[in-house]
């Protein structure tokens, strides 16, 4: 499958902040790439190096396969952090200078803001639409000139649920046109709906990546109750049946090794003692994987 | 090229403030010269009328359109900030133009005002020079009207001065401030250096390029001067008049400054994050 975008080793500090750490990862042609991780772990500062707009201070990036240049730049449609368009100038004007860099034409500026449901407001100048209505303004100027790739950073800021579901829609269905789309997120959420590729990111370095499938799969978490959790606690830590316990809310989670399952959980409980009061098997999902690998 | 005029041109002529500084910019001039010109000033030797007939009027009006160009740089300072406030910048970057193409949008920008003040002093210059001029001969019509290719440079020097201010310092007030208040610190600057090196800070020789008409230094200079003739002032000396250096090297070192001041944009425009 062809490489949309390699990164290799990138790193970016602010000051002395280290804001991007030896990031390395690889998207493929067709792949919905999710990169999540909580506010301030890299994700915006790690696209916006790819695309050109903040220097690298070290490692490198390629798209395409080859050094980013205008033309692949204009393969790519990019939204990051907030919407940035003039606010003086209506719509049709703002896109009218995307369209003009990309080399695209009036029917794809009324192609983009059809998408975004847009149309009727051609006319109104950016600086008087509400916030949900400039995050849809953002997705309308991604689309001008049908670019192969869409960057998304956080692409449902300020979007109530409907807009929310509109944007999703969106995504999938450029998704089933086969285009490439790369979303920054920490609505984890949004990520596990769209996404088929992740990469997690703390403090600006990757904790975890692979296919979304593979990572939720992976492992599975049995959340039980008892009296005195705490010292059933110290004796599962002990007994190997687990590879990870943490507390959740009242319940104390337990993420057993692959070779055993929860009615072997539940004997070891009853036979040192401690019979369970509820045990609940959850397949674990991206948010529980998040909170653990981002703790 | 092309894309890049065709971007400014949305910019900056779909942005209200810009249309209506322009339209003010062109009738503060065409007022101020209309002004000047129901003057009914007589020194010996000196008439108002006199600046609005050829060839005078070739260094009156590129003198008097000069002043305004520091209007025209906080104008473009402005649309500059706005790219830097807005982050339209780095929209644009995203879209797919590369950091020289933004320089080079900005340049064309700078000399399209800079062409668009040209033509509107040319064609003050030649329907008032028509209309005072007592005698009209082709060589008395032609005569000095180099310089209002000067001016041309003038301008383009101002704004690329002011796009090095507002890249510099990426907020439109501070920017326009800062701009406004170098060119007294650089007088002032100017004072602690030998008179000989004076002429050649990049303000004084790009303000050179327009200098005062000599009719008018004629009429300065004889109301500070004694019975005897002698001059109570060194108008030279305190910066008020132009030093004398040749305009071919006042052109040629302005040129210089301002590929100076060219590079330096490009530099912190490729160095910096946007």
């Amino acid at each position: 499958m062809d490489t949309v975008l390699k990164i290799n080793h990138l790193s970016k500090n602010y000051g002395n902040i280290q804001a991007v750490r030896d990031v390395s990862l690889e998207v493929k042609k067709g792949e919905v790439y999710g990169i999540l991780g909580p506010n301030g772990s890299g994700k915006t500062t790690t696209l916006a190096v790819v695309l050109g707009i903040l220097n690298a201070n070290g490692g490198s990036y390629q798209w395409f396969d080859e050094a980013f240049t205008k033309l692949a730049r204009r393969r790519i449609g990019s939204l990051i952090e907030t919407p940035n368009f003039y606010p003086y100038l209506t719509l049709w004007e703002n896109l009218k200078i995307v369209a003009t860099i990309k080399n695209a034409s009036e029917k794809d500026i009324n192609y983009a803001l059809g998408v975004a449901d847009l149309l009727k407001r051609k006319h109104t100048k950016f600086g008087h639409l509400s916030l949900g209505m400039k995050q849809r303004m953002s997705i309308a100027s991604v689309l001008v000139g049908n670019p192969e790739v869409l960057v998304l950073d956080e692409p449902t800021n300020g979007l109530d649920p409907e807009g929310f579901a509109e944007v999703r829609k969106i995504i999938q269905s450029q998704a089933a046109e086969g285009k490439t789309i790369i979303i920054a997120s920490h609505i984890l959420d949004e990520v596990e709906k769209v996404c088929s590729h992740v990469a997690i990111l703390k403090s600006g370095e990757i904790v975890a990546n692979g296919k979304v499938g593979e990572l939720l799969s992976s492992e599975e978490t049995v959340f039980i109750q008892a009296e005195n959790l705490y010292e059933l606690e110290e004796i599962l830590i002990r007994s190997g049946l687990a590879s990870k316990i943490y507390m959740k809310d009242e319940d104390l989670a337990v993420v057993l090794e692959s070779d055993h399952n929860s009615t072997e959980l539940s004997k070891f409980c009853f036979e040192k003692g401690f019979p369970l009061s509820k045990i609940v098997v959850k397949k674990q999902s991206l948010e529980d994987q998040f909170l653990q690998l981002v703790k | 090229m092309r894309k890049l005029f065709n971007i400014e041109k949305i910019k900056a002529l779909s942005y209200p403030a810009f249309k209506t500084l322009m339209i003010i910019h062109f009738l503060l001039f065409f007022l101020v010269i209309l002004i000047v010109s129901r003057q009914h000033i007589t020194i010996p030797g000196f008439s108002i009328k006199g600046l609005y007939e050829f060839p005078n009027i070739w260094k009156f009006f590129p003198w008097v359109a000069s002043w305004f160009n520091i209007f025209l740089t906080i104008v473009l300072i402005t649309l500059v900030g706005n790219e830097f406030t807005y982050k339209t910048f780095r929209q644009n970057v995203i879209d797919g133009l590369s950091r020289n193409d933004l320089v080079k949008g900005k340049l064309i920008l700078i000399f399209s005002i800079a062409i668009y003040t040209f033509l509107m002093v040319l064609l003050a210059v030649l329907i008032f020079g028509f209309l005072k001029s007592d005698e009209i001969s082709f060589s008395k019509m032609i005569e000095s009207s180099h310089l209002i290719l000067v001016y041309f440079i003038q301008a383009v020097g101002y704004m690329t001065l002011g796009l090095l201010f507002a890249v510099v310092f990426r907020n439109n007030g501070l920017s326009i401030i800062l701009f406004l208040v170098y060119f007294p610190v650089e007088g002032i600057l100017r004072l602690f250096f030998p008179s000989a090196s004076r002429s050649f800070f990049p303000l004084k020789i790009i303000s050179n390029l327009t200098p005062k008409p000599e009719f008018l230094t004629i009429a300065s200079e004889k109301s500070y001067t004694s019975d005897s003739g002698a001059s109570l002032l060194d108008f030279s000396e305190i910066g008020l008049l132009p030093e004398d250096l040749p305009l071919g090297i006042t052109v040629f070192i302005s040129i210089g400054y301002i590929g100076f001041f060219i590079a330096l944009i490009y530099v912190l425009m490729n160095k910096r994050n946007l």
